[in-house]
């Protein structure tokens, strides 16, 4: 009886090993919240594209008080999603994180201001309120607005900034003639709260040549030496630009999947809709490799910011690599 | 001398002595100058441990050496083949270190049990002061414990001197209009409302719990409201800490209203005197310690609730603000010296009231000099 039960126990740990031995593990740190920003990671667990491709995949989903900097590199993170601006300020402050992929091509950023407050054009902007999100949000705004000549520090002649949360009540109580918006996010809470589309006047940060990079996949610069976590950075990428196809071709599916993931029940159906749709046109064309000119102009515009405390003082060295991408265009 | 003191100074010339045999670092190059100096300290803590009486001239050569000491093992910290990488020769130099300042640090508190000087009053604070800060720039250093963790105090120094422009500005948009202007409102509002409600007992009874529930209002519930109410700019942060500050003032304030025993008022008024006079003359004074007691809470509430209030929407400007969206690009130098400008501002404020209070209060027992 004891030896049957030894037996067991050891046919039980053997079993552990092999399984622990299939599938390396992988945890991905978002940026935000689970919700339809996120859908390809969430969809590429849940279609199992990542078991397939031999891993374990972990995906913790962020918040406010949740830096993705610092919990990769506290070690409790494989890989995190993050904009560019925010990555290059860490790196240059000692965390020195590389963009290993680039899933999002464009950028959602932009600004959404009331008609009514006579702004139709950015040379209106002047003498105006504008919400803005900082946290390494602000610097493609202040490059936008040094290159309009406007003043962000409040004297007359420019503009006056305020502080955005993450929410729309600045817009939706007229405290703000313009506020920050994601067009897969913030944009579609000011219409969810009845504002109309023809009512709202929309500056995109691409059109404006001031876009920066945002959600690429970043890694700690170290554990590029290791060609095993290569390896396995080249499948986790693959299999993740697999589920943002798959979120292309099924959006219905991906927000099913991503309302399934969110644990804290806060996304509502209607809105992951509008989300996934839009972020899909975000991803759209991308297999993951960076554009590394839209890197090198993500530098520019961060450089041209500005400010007393710029996010980083000299152009970055090594803060992008196409290792990953190459191998995973292999597998 | 106690026979613990003199065991403890033994044991750090010993630890010190020790650590010559083990290696500094992992990779430590050799380099012995600044050494020479902790092993000259432990021969020192050796020889005369255990016979030194403090304020005596040999108590003075072991304390000038033990800063010596700490400054050599700090320059010794931050060289580049022993930063990140510190090992057992490092280690044992900084207990026994600490150890020394513990032990000089306890023989002048002896000295002071003997009654002694004003230095004898400041200098067991300096100096565990000064030993925590070079414990944690020694550990920071010696294990190359990453800036988006824990910063170095020395780190923390230059940061304040790069960003003092920045700092100043954060520090008055913040501290004059929203700290004390909220502070002065909340506190003053607070005991006008106790004064009326101790003439009204119908007052007293309905505000005072009511007190309770408001006091435990947090304060990330009440900043959006205040923003709601009155608009992004700052007058939205001073209204959260006046909200903060009013009912803490009041509660104590009625407090020290009631105070005062009948015999004392009694006494008011067999004299003849009517409210009035009974307030300003007898009751008020009483009531002081309570008063302040509500200034000094709410001079540190007042602090907390602007630096919290400013990480909500509105204006580009102030310690919280700064806090909130430095930290968020792992910018910790300007985070560390926000945090250590709101620190002094924070306990001067607290120490400039707790001196007034001295003044006004100087019969309350507590103060009385035996």
């Amino acid at each position: 009886m004891k030896k049957a039960l030894l037996a067991g126990v050891a046919f039980a740990i053997g079993l552990g090993l092999v399984a622990a031995h299939a599938a390396d593990k992988v945890t991905i740190q978002l940026k935000w919240v689970a919700d339809g920003q996120f859908a390809g990671y969430y969809v590429a667990k849940d279609k199992g594209f990542y078991k397939d491709a031999g891993l374990d995949v972990t995906v913790a989903p962020g918040g406010p008080d949740i830096a993705p900097e610092q919990v990769i590199a506290n070690g409790r993170a494989d890989v995190i999603v993050d904009w560019m601006p925010a990555a290059l300020a860490a790196r240059e402050k000692g965390v020195p994180l590389v963009n290993i992929a680039q899933p999002f091509k464009r950028s959602g950023l932009e600004l959404t201001c009331r008609n009514e407050s006579g702004i139709k054009s950015p040379a209106d902007f002047k003498g105006k309120t504008l919400g803005v999100w900082f946290y390494g949000n602000e610097y493609p705004f202040l490059a936008w607005m040094a290159k309009l000549g406007l003043k962000t520090d409040g004297s007359p002649d420019g503009i006056k900034v305020i502080k955005q949360g993450f929410n729309v009540d600045p817009l939706l109580q007229k405290q703000a003639d313009c506020i920050s918006t994601m067009t897969y996010n913030e944009y579609w809470q000011v219409i969810e709260a009845g504002v109309k589309p023809e009512d709202l006047t929309v500056f995109n940060y691409t059109d404006q040549g001031v876009a920066t990079l945002e959600d690429g996949l970043y890694v700690l610069e170290g554990k590029l030496k290791d060609p095993k976590f290569v390896e396995t950075m080249a499948k986790f990428v693959k299999a993740s630009m697999k589920g943002w196809d798959y979120t292309r071709a099924h959006p219905d599916e991906a927000v099913k999947i991503v309302l399934d993931n969110d644990a804290s029940g806060a996304q509502t159906e209607q809105h992951q809709i509008h989300m996934v749709a839009d972020v899909n046109k975000l991803t759209e064309g991308s297999d993951g490799t960076l554009d590394t000119a839209a890197a090198d102009n993500t530098v520019k515009t961060l450089l041209s910011s500005g400010g007393d405390s710029p996010v980083i003082t000299k152009p970055p060295v090594g803060a992008w690599t196409s290792a990953v991408t190459d191998a995973a265009k292999k597998l | 001398m106690t026979a613990f003191q003199s065991r403890g100074w033994l044991l750090s010339g010993v630890l010190i002595l020790l650590s010559a045999f083990f290696p500094l670092a992992d990779a430590a190059a050799p380099g012995f100058a600044p050494q020479a100096v902790l092993y000259a300290a432990a021969l020192v803590f050796l020889l005369v441990g255990g016979r030194r009486r403090p304020g005596g001239a040999s108590f003075a050569a072991a304390l000038v050496l033990l800063v010596a000491s700490a400054a050599a093992l700090t320059a010794i910290v931050h060289r580049p083949d022993v930063a990140g990488g510190a090992s057992w020769g490092f280690w044992l130099k900084a207990v026994g270190l600490w150890l020394a300042s513990w032990m000089a640090v306890d023989g002048i508190a002896d000295g002071e049990k003997a009654g002694a000087s004003r230095w004898h009053d400041l200098a067991p604070a300096v100096l565990f002061g000064a030993t925590l800060l070079a414990l944690w720039e020694w550990i920071v250093a010696g294990f190359g414990i990453q800036p988006i963790n824990l910063l170095a105090p020395s780190a923390i120094g230059a940061a304040v001197g790069y960003y003092a422009q920045t700092l100043v500005q954060d520090f008055v948009w913040t501290f004059l209009r929203e700290v004390l202007l909220g502070w002065l409102v909340g506190s003053g509002a607070g005991f006008a409302v106790a004064l009326v409600a101790d003439r009204i007992p119908f007052l007293r009874r309905g505000l005072l719990p009511l007190g309770n529930i408001v006091s435990a209002l947090p304060i990330v519930g009440i900043a959006p409201v205040m923003i709601w109410w009155f608009s992004y700019e700052w007058p939205s942060k001073t209204a959260v800490v006046i909200a903060m500050t009013f009912f803490p003032m009041l509660v104590n304030t009625v407090a020290g209203l009631a105070a005062t025993g009948s015999l004392e008022r009694d006494l008011m008024r067999s004299y003849g005197a009517t409210y009035w006079p009974t307030l300003v003359r007898l009751r008020l004074p009483a009531a002081m310690p309570f008063i302040f007691n509500g200034l000094k809470i709410n001079s540190t509430l007042a602090m907390i609730g602007a630096i919290v209030a400013e990480y909500f929407d509105g204006p580009t400007m102030g310690m919280g603000f700064r806090i909130n969206t430095r930290a968020a690009l792992s910018d910790s130098g300007i985070v560390w010296a926000e945090i250590a400008v709101a620190m002094v501002a924070g306990s001067l404020f607290y120490g400039i009231i707790a001196l007034v209070e001295r003044a006004v209060t100087f019969w309350h027992p507590s103060y009385r000099r035996a």
